[in-house]
């Protein structure tokens, strides 16, 4: 299997507070990735450094073969690296449609296709199509953000808490989502809601206090009650 | 360690005092008298200055306008009422009472937002300042200003030599303790790191708004000096280039150190004079500006800490790297 | 009649002219957090750099281009190696840009000396129309159909091109616009040096307008233009040209009837704005 991504000892200082001490995965191509951990564990700032918006200090990203660590966001992004932040990152003031315009790349037949594909699989947008993205419901941002960040040839997707503050019915939608984009891209899902992270997770990753302490198939997880109590505080 | 290098900046700043108070005793030049004067009287509107920038991180374009209050109350008092010494006083009280006024209501409304508001509101008041010393003739005369005289007592420029002096130090000494006090620490938080001042439960904007006024009163302090030295007031004191003159000297001194204000003061009013006179060689340097405008974007991009905080940091961080290595040593 | 609709003209005149100031403030502003405190220099430069290649070559017009000119090329310079550097810190940001507006006004006086310049508008555009006993002052119009025109020309990229898109996703949200695969870097490099040409337009069409030019009209218009700023709201491009207007008004009908108070009426409604609605009256952020 190859791998599409790895992470090889990342760390990473926001102003003098050293939030990642020491990050090591690896992301399979065609697998969703779970990272896991309690809140301020270090999991949204893993995947802020993976974009470049938080550089790491040291430690190495590797995309593809190739090193990203030392780029700059957009570069990262062009390399068709898909980011959905944990606040959705909307542009309030744009409309839907605006907000999408803002991401395609480009033109051409695939990303009408693509966009054929969004509208289906989330009404909800079509129908506010010429609505500002402010407007929208907490659950339709996070169709919003998914879409702009599926709308472009995309190998990987990083998807931060996407069931966040979502009532159970609009997370199941979300959920059925990722499954259907996973038949096309690599995910890696940074997911509190475990019975969401064990139903998409093929694999997963836990990160605790800045660093990754334990991985393995997502049904090690499901079955080891013990680990899960001690680094996700649920049973 | 500490205490002792303490002790020997203080050895350096009394003989530095002492130096500049027998000097007009043993050299008599009245050119460097007055030169001297200036630089004292503006190293206490730069030490003001420092306060907001250096201490609490507040970036003031309108300090001018302190200093011209102070400048113009002492100019209407002297020239309206008797040149006496309690008018004098009158006068320091009004203008103690002004410049708090102003910087009191201009911290409230502005330094609870961004900083860019703090700087923007200030350069427009001071702007205000300067059109209502243009326009209010009857007790301004407008652009071209008046002359007033001034008590006796200081009409000897030795003797103002000496007042100036000695008002720098009682300045620099007590800014000294307020910044070393626990309230000058808070300040120094917020400096740092205003958000987590906050968390810690100090209210950001009231600490704010002390510093705010304290430099406003010192700089009316230095403008009252400022126009005793000259005996003469204008429209000038309202300008941008009195808010300039305090930018460059604490920027090019260095920030935060009080005593980089001074020496910034020192540099600038001689490179001043200096450079005026070599204008007569080559008018390039009546634009002599320039270079400082130079000098300062550079310092403000490589020297953040001008040359006090420069030579301070050299020395620090030759200690800095002896314990980490002691330290490394332990760990071993 | 005759006084308030010349009273109007003139406060729209220079309105526009302050507005030309303050867009650029305030797309820069919006768009990167950075308060251009220089920009009051790129408008003198453009008067200076203006008025003097419209003197040389008799052209009007060429001077108009020479100043876009020159701010387009001061733009880039100051972005590149005056903003990039201290880019993200605040206080540098503030205290550099200062610094700039010192040197870029002394070395006005370096290049063209010390002394005021007059200029008068090209003959065509010098005079006035009569209609009635109403006379209106051509030059007037013009600076107001400029402005105007600067304005839709500025609205229309904003609304309708991929690039004004991206800009006003930036004002919004910068990390998520290069999130997106966008390098933000070359459009605040754009805006940059599209406001500074705007600024440079501003001062040269001035320069006729109040007849003469010096070095320190520079920091006059910039204190107008913050106002309006703080007025219209950081960041928001319709607003600056609403606010411009208001400011014009306002300082031409006070000038005339309430002159000693006409700066201090500005003054109050930016004071007004800031307790109550720091985000200014058409603002997004504050």
């Amino acid at each position: 299997m190859t791998v599409q991504l790895r992470l090889n000892e990342v760390e990473t200082h926001i102003g003098q507070y050293h939030i990642i001490q020491g990050v090591s995965f690896e992301v399979r191509k065609g697998e969703v990735t779970v990272l896991l951990g309690r809140n301020g564990a270090g999991k949204t700032t893993t995947l802020r450094t993976i974009m470049g918006l938080n550089p790491a200090s040291s430690g190495t990203i590797h995309y593809k073969g190739e090193d990203i660590s030392r780029l700059p966001t957009f570069t990262v992004a062009q390399k068709g690296i898909g980011y959905v932040p944990e606040d959705q990152g909307i542009f309030s003031g744009l409309t839907v449609e605006e907000n999408m315009k803002v991401a395609m790349k480009n033109d051409n037949d695939s990303t009408k296709e693509r966009l054929e594909l969004i509208l289906v699989l989330f009404p909800d947008l079509k129908k506010f199509w010429k609505k500002p993205g402010g407007l929208l419901s907490g659950g339709q941002k996070q169709m919003l953000s998914i879409a702009r960040a599926y709308i472009n040839d995309n190998d990987l997707l990083l998807i931060d808490e996407p069931s966040k503050g979502l009532a159970p019915i609009v997370v199941e939608k979300v959920m059925e989502t990722i499954m259907e984009m996973k038949e096309k891209t690599t995910i890696v899902l940074v997911e509190q809601n475990f019975m969401m992270a064990s139903t998409v997770g093929d694999r997963f990753y836990i990160i605790d206090d800045g660093r990754t302490v334990s991985n393995g198939p997502m049904k090690l997880l499901k079955e080891d009650e013990e680990m899960r109590r001690k680094y996700l505080g649920i049973a | 360690m500490k205490q002792l290098m303490g002790n020997r900046m203080n050895a350096v700043y009394l003989a530095v005092a002492i130096f500049l108070i027998i000097l007009p005793f043993v050299y008599e030049s009245r050119t460097l008298l007055i030169l001297l004067t200036q630089v004292f009287i503006f190293a206490i509107f730069a030490m003001s200055y420092d306060i907001l920038l250096g201490y609490t991180g507040i970036v003031s374009f309108g300090h001018a306008m302190f200093f011209g209050i102070g400048a113009y109350t002492v100019g209407v008092f002297m020239k309206r009422f008797e040149p006496t010494v309690p008018n004098l006083l009158l006068s320091i009280l009004v203008t103690i009472l002004l410049t708090a006024l102003v910087s009191y209501v201009l911290g409230l409304l502005t330094l609870r937002l961004k900083s860019h508001f703090y700087a923007m509101l200030t350069m427009a008041v001071a702007g205000l300042f300067l059109v209502l010393a243009e326009k209010w003739r009857t007790v301004t005369y407008g652009n071209d200003g008046f002359t007033f005289r001034v008590p006796d007592m200081l009409k000897d420029r030795t003797d103002f030599y000496l007042i100036c002096l000695v008002s720098m130090i009682a300045v620099f000494a007590l800014l000294k303790r307020f910044t070393n006090s626990p309230l000058g620490r808070v300040l120094q938080a917020i400096r740092e790191n205003e958000q987590r001042t906050e968390s810690l439960g100090y209210s950001v904007l009231h600490y704010k708004v002390i510093a705010s006024v304290v430099s406003g009163i010192l700089a009316g302090m230095s403008g009252i000096l400022y126009a005793i030295s000259l005996r003469f007031v204008n429209t000038s004191v309202f300008t941008m280039d009195i808010t300039l003159d305090a930018l460059l000297m604490t920027i090019i001194g260095g920030v935060g150190t009080l005593v980089g204000a001074i020496i910034g003061a020192g540099l600038i009013e001689f490179a001043h004079h200096w450079l005026t006179e070599l204008a007569k060689v080559h008018w390039i340097f009546e634009r002599w500006i320039i270079f400082f405008g130079i000098i300062y974007i550079l310092a403000v991009m490589f020297f953040p800490m001008g040359i006090v905080g420069t030579l301070r940091n050299i020395k620090f961080k030759g200690k800095k790297e002896k314990q980490q290595k002691a330290g490394e040593k332990i760990a071993s | 009649m005759e006084v308030l609709i010349n009273l109007t003209l003139n406060g729209l005149a220079t309105g526009m002219l302050i507005f030309l100031l303050a867009a650029g403030l305030t797309l820069i502003f919006g768009l990167m957090d950075v308060l251009n405190f220089a920009h009051g220099g790129l408008f003198a430069w453009g008067a200076y750099s203006g008025t003097w290649i419209y003197t040389s070559t008799g052209s009007f017009f060429a001077g108009i281009a020479g100043a876009i000119l020159t701010g387009l090329i001061l733009g880039l310079a100051t972005e590149k190696w005056i903003i990039k550097p201290v880019y993200g810190n605040h206080i540098q940001q503030i205290l550099i840009t200062l610094g700039l507006m010192l040197v870029l006004s002394e070395m006005l006086k370096v290049v063209w000396g010390p002394n005021q310049i007059s200029a008068s508008p090209p003959s065509y555009l010098a005079g006035s129309w009569e209609l009635g006993n109403i006379i209106i002052i051509k030059y007037r119009v013009f600076i107001i159909a400029v402005g105007l025109m600067v304005f839709a020309l500025v609205q229309y990229v904003l609304k309708s091109t991929k690039i004004g898109l991206v800009v006003r996703a930036g004002v919004m949200d910068k990390e998520m616009v290069q999130s997106l695969g966008i390098n933000i870097q070359k459009i605040f490099m754009m805006v940059f040096m599209v406001g500074a040409a705007m600024a440079a337009l501003g001062g040269v069409l001035l320069a006729p307008y109040s007849g003469v030019i010096y070095a320190e009209m520079g920091l006059e218009f910039a204190i107008l233009a913050f106002i309006v700023v703080v007025i219209g709201g950081m960041g928001s491009f319709p607003g600056s040209i609403l606010a411009a207007v208001l400011v014009g008004l306002s300082g031409s009908f006070m000038a005339y009837y309430v002159p000693s108070l006409s700066l201090a009426v500005n003054m109050l409604l930016m004071s007004a704005v800031l307790i109550f609605r720091p985000q200014g009256l058409f603002g997004l952020k504050g």
